[in-house]
């Protein structure tokens, strides 16, 4: 089986060079034979790809040492679900998961569209064979997973410690499913471009496949920030790492997309930003594989450095150029079909949103080639870390933050200074009354007293909206507000489906906030001893040691501390955290030490206990971090995504009124008082 | 010349194998692996010593000094501050002594700014967390603040430029002037008949 893998993946690079060949010849010649044959010569790709991800699985499963890729990552004594999730924990065994991952998205954008954007698909099947043939190609010629050692160890040297987590089992994936469905929306701009067909028929195609990378990528980075949070100790889930930002900057433009295909759609404005945007995702997508691989850049996340990297800047370059090359030769085909009215609309809106959005995600980036940029003007090596990249960031994202809640109220076209007032009234107080408050309690942290403002204006957009159609639909149908709510998001899943993301996205602020007040301590204590230090809500916390101890585990040495904990003086249970050195089946050591963090939470705060290690047989090392509001922070993530699968939410049939319908309402005189004037943009 | 999918196929495979075949698989790294922790203290370590200031004692609290120390980057090869990594990672030998020198330099009376600039001359601009704000770093600093104003700028001036291209008046929504009432049972005939 390993074999036929093996082989697998040299038939499905030919194969998959047949299809882009074929597909783009016949969407060129208008041969529907060589069109059919492009188009199964992906499925044909997909399925040899299959089989050699088999291939690889029955090798990491069956212990095959004699692969080198096996022996690198694995071990006998590695569980079993980690042994599968090693698939993509290397650099090549990654590579067949994103090749698998694109077949599979391939073959699903093609059935899908086999009876629709027929005119597009011979170009989108071409161009998505032809990153295939880039991916294929980079496992086959520069890292491939099935490459075999000249002896046979006993034993591979298995899965660092740091990815034995659950998280991190299902981290990856999911960030894959977010960078590799961007493909399928850059294949449609690729195919828009060259047939010139640059209408809303492509965007629509493009729409759900751009929302399911963001879901993906936003369940994905908030995994991430969990895996980190517990797994790597150092107290945080975000330290503005490479490998954390290449994730972060595909996000953040197809989030912009998401808001700007909405103008495109209903008024048939910014045609050329969105196709930028569809392309830069994807462009990033592959930037962030590039960082992440070539090592051109310290993360903690990286893998190891390779040349594959430069393959990927390769890839990068080719992409650009004839993506610059294709929009900047139909910038005819893609004027606006409307104008722009007002410069206080919801069209105009969501472009300062983009703006706002383009310009986190280019600080983003900025920061994070900086260093580059540095060492080749001055010569000097830098460092940008989370110092910078807040300085940065932090006013942007309030700026953000606050158009979240000015955006949802504007009126499309044109808002008129009554619909301004009418619809800000409430959020603007509110938020007022959030920040005075806060201002008299003491917060005299900027940031966060803006983030908490503004939240509270974004929050009261919310549910006003909500407020404002249940009351409709109670007023309309008679229907108990119960009833109305879950109606009314089923009747608009786009708007009320982003209005919980919105929710989602102010929980998440809030929350970032809360680490302004963080307080860290660095406790030293024998068996026995006890000391004492304050929090945040300032209660006083004691920690006292109940002594080290130390045991073997499977395929660890463990040396933990238990803590027992006192609040204001009364018991609050007990704390562990350890240090583990993993060790292989003949318990020599693998890896670095890790840590396993002892965590304390609550929706307040989390008391956050990180064993650093031992003097002296028993003076334990301790940090303890008092982390406000971090639950906050994967609730928000969790009403992001949830937000996202009610917009993806597939729509139910409905039956159709046939046009030229009409409908007659009898006469009724009422008294002027009673009658509603004005409905324009309602 | 006109060629059958048929014979492209035959024609193409053979060349394309030919090259698989003949490609030597090149050798890859030998461990794939994350980055981390990896250099002994003598490789990377450089003391930062200062005489103590006459007379002076502590220069700022503990907290102070944990604060500074998230400034100061560890030289061990991992992208950890001072502070986080010797209170993490227990196997680092480099942040512990990075750590000493800021203890004897709060002790020697030094402040925050002074034992930066100390750190600074030791290393190089690498071991602050983030470049200082001067010269080439003021660029780093500000580009994407001048890159979204310049964004603004485009943005206003395309928006006014629609503007001016737009009608006056807007004349393709007609008003509707209805109640609730109307409104409810117009929805009614409309779900009704559907």
């Amino acid at each position: 089986m390993i074999l036929v893998g093996e082989l697998s993946l040299w038939v499905a690079l030919l194969m998959a060079a047949w299809g882009s060949t074929v597909s783009f010849a016949g969407g060129q010649m208008r041969r529907a034979d060589l069109i059919e044959s492009g188009e199964r010569a992906i499925y044909a790709t997909l399925a040899m790809v299959v089989l050699a991800s088999i291939g690889l699985w029955t090798a990491l499963l069956t212990h095959d040492f004699s692969i080198k890729y096996v022996a690198s990552f694995t071990s006998s004594n590695l569980p079993i679900v980690y042994t599968i999730a090693a698939f993509w924990g290397g650099q090549s065994g990654s590579l067949l998961f994103w090749a698998l991952i694109l077949a599979i998205f391939s073959a699903i954008t093609l059935w899908s569209n086999r009876t629709r954007n027929r005119e597009l698909m011979p170009y989108v099947s071409g161009t998505l064979a032809l990153i295939l043939v880039f991916f294929l190609a980079t496992i086959c010629l520069g890292s491939n997973p099935f490459e075999r050692l000249d002896w046979i160890p006993p034993d591979g040297r298995g899965l660092n410690p740091q990815l034995q987590n659950p998280g991190m089992a299902i981290h990856p994936p999911n960030l894959y499913f977010g960078y590799i469905s961007t493909s399928i929306p850059f294949a449609f701009a690729i195919a828009a471009l060259l047939t010139r067909r640059l209408d809303a028929e492509w965007l629509a195609a493009v729409r759900r496949w751009a929302l399911f990378s963001w879901f993906f990528l936003t369940v994905g980075i908030t995994l991430g920030m969990w895996w980190a949070y517990v797994e790597l100790g150092w107290g945080g889930y975000w330290a503005w790492d490479p490998v954390e930002n290449a994730s972060l900057l595909p996000w953040l433009v197809n989030t912009a997309f998401l808001h700007s295909i909405m103008v495109q759609e209903k008024r048939g404005m910014l045609r050329k930003w969105n196709v930028t945007l569809v392309v830069s995702a994807f462009l990033l997508s592959i930037f962030g594989t590039f960082i992440t691989r070539s090592g051109v850049i310290s993360s903690v996340h990286s893998f190891a450095q390779s040349k594959v990297g430069w393959w990927f800047a390769g890839f990068l370059l080719v992409c650009i150029g004839l993506t610059t090359y294709l929009v900047t030769t139909r910038l005819r085909d893609l004027r606006a079909q409307a104008e722009l009215e007002s410069m206080v609309s919801r069209e105009a809106a969501f472009l300062y949103n983009n703006l706002v959005l383009i310009g986190i995600a280019f600080s983003v980036l900025w920061g994070t080639i900086f260093p580059i940029l540095s060492e080749a003007v001055r010569g000097e090596k830098i460092t940008v870390g989370p110092p910078f990249f807040n300085t940065v960031n932090v006013p942007l994202g309030l700026l953000l933050l606050l158009l979240t809640g000015i955006g949802p109220l504007i009126a499309w076209r044109r808002a008129s200074v009554a619909n301004l007032k009418r619809q800000f009234a409430a959020p603007v107080v509110a938020a007022v009354v959030i920040g005075v408050v806060l201002f008299t309690l003491g917060v005299r942290n900027l940031a966060a007293l803006l983030s908490y403002t503004f939240g509270a204006l974004v929050l009261t957009t919310i549910v006003q909206e909500f407020s404002k159609g249940v009351g409709a639909r109670h007023r309309m149908y008679g229907e108990s507000r119960l009833v109305a709510l879950p109606r009314l998001v089923a009747r608009n899943r786009r708007r009320y489906g982003g209005y919980i993301v919105h929710f989602g996205v102010v929980i998440i602020f809030a929350a970032f906030a809360g680490m302004a007040f963080k307080r860290e301590y660095d406790l030293t204590l024998k068996a026995g001893d006890a000391k004492t230090v304050a929090d945040p809500w300032g209660h006083s916390w004691t920690f006292v040691s109940q002594g080290i101890s130390r045991y073997n585990v499977l395929n660890r040495e463990v040396t933990a501390i238990a803590l027992d904990l006192r609040r204001d003086g009364k018991s609050a249970g007990v704390m562990t955290s350890e240090k583990r050195q993993h060790v292989d089946s003949r318990g020599a050591p693998t890896f670095e030490p890790s840590t396993e963090v002892g965590i304390k939470g609550s929706f307040r705060q989390d008391v956050y206990v990180v064993l650093a290690g031992v003097r002296n047989a028993d003076d334990a090392e301790i940090r303890v971090s008092f982390n406000p509001l971090v639950r906050w922070v994967w609730v928000g993530g969790a009403l992001m995504a949830l937000g996202g699968l009610v917009v993806m939410w597939p729509a139910a049939d409905r039956k159709r009124v046939q046009s030229g319908y009409v409908t007659v309402l009898k006469p009724q005189h009422l008294p002027p008082a009673q009658r509603e004037p004005d409905l324009v943009g309602a | 010349m006109t060629l059958s999918r048929r014979e492209l196929l035959f024609r193409g495979t053979p060349l394309l194998v030919g090259f698989a075949v003949s490609r030597r698989l090149p050798a890859q790294s030998a461990t794939q692996e994350l980055t981390g922790p990896m250099a002994s203290a003598q490789d990377v370590y450089r003391p930062v010593k200062l005489e103590p200031k006459p007379g002076a004692g502590a220069s700022m609290t503990p907290l102070e000094r944990d604060d500074l120390e998230h400034r100061i980057k560890c030289q061990c090869g991992c992208v950890l501050d001072v502070f986080t990594c010797r209170t993490t990672d227990f196997s680092c030998s480099v942040s512990p002594a990075m750590h000493g020198d800021v203890l004897a330099l709060v002790a020697g009376g030094y402040g925050a700014a002074e034992i930066l600039t100390a750190f600074q001359t030791a290393y190089g601009e690498r071991v602050l967390m983030a470049p200082v704000k001067s010269g080439f770093n003021l660029l780093g600093y500000t580009m994407p603040f001048m890159a979204l104003g310049a964004g603004a700028i485009a943005v206003a001036a395309v928006l006014r430029r629609m503007k001016s291209r737009a009608p006056t008046r807007v004349a393709t929504v007609p008003r509707v002037s209805a109640t609730n009432d109307e409104l409810a049972r117009l929805d009614e005939a409309v779900r009704r008949d559907a």
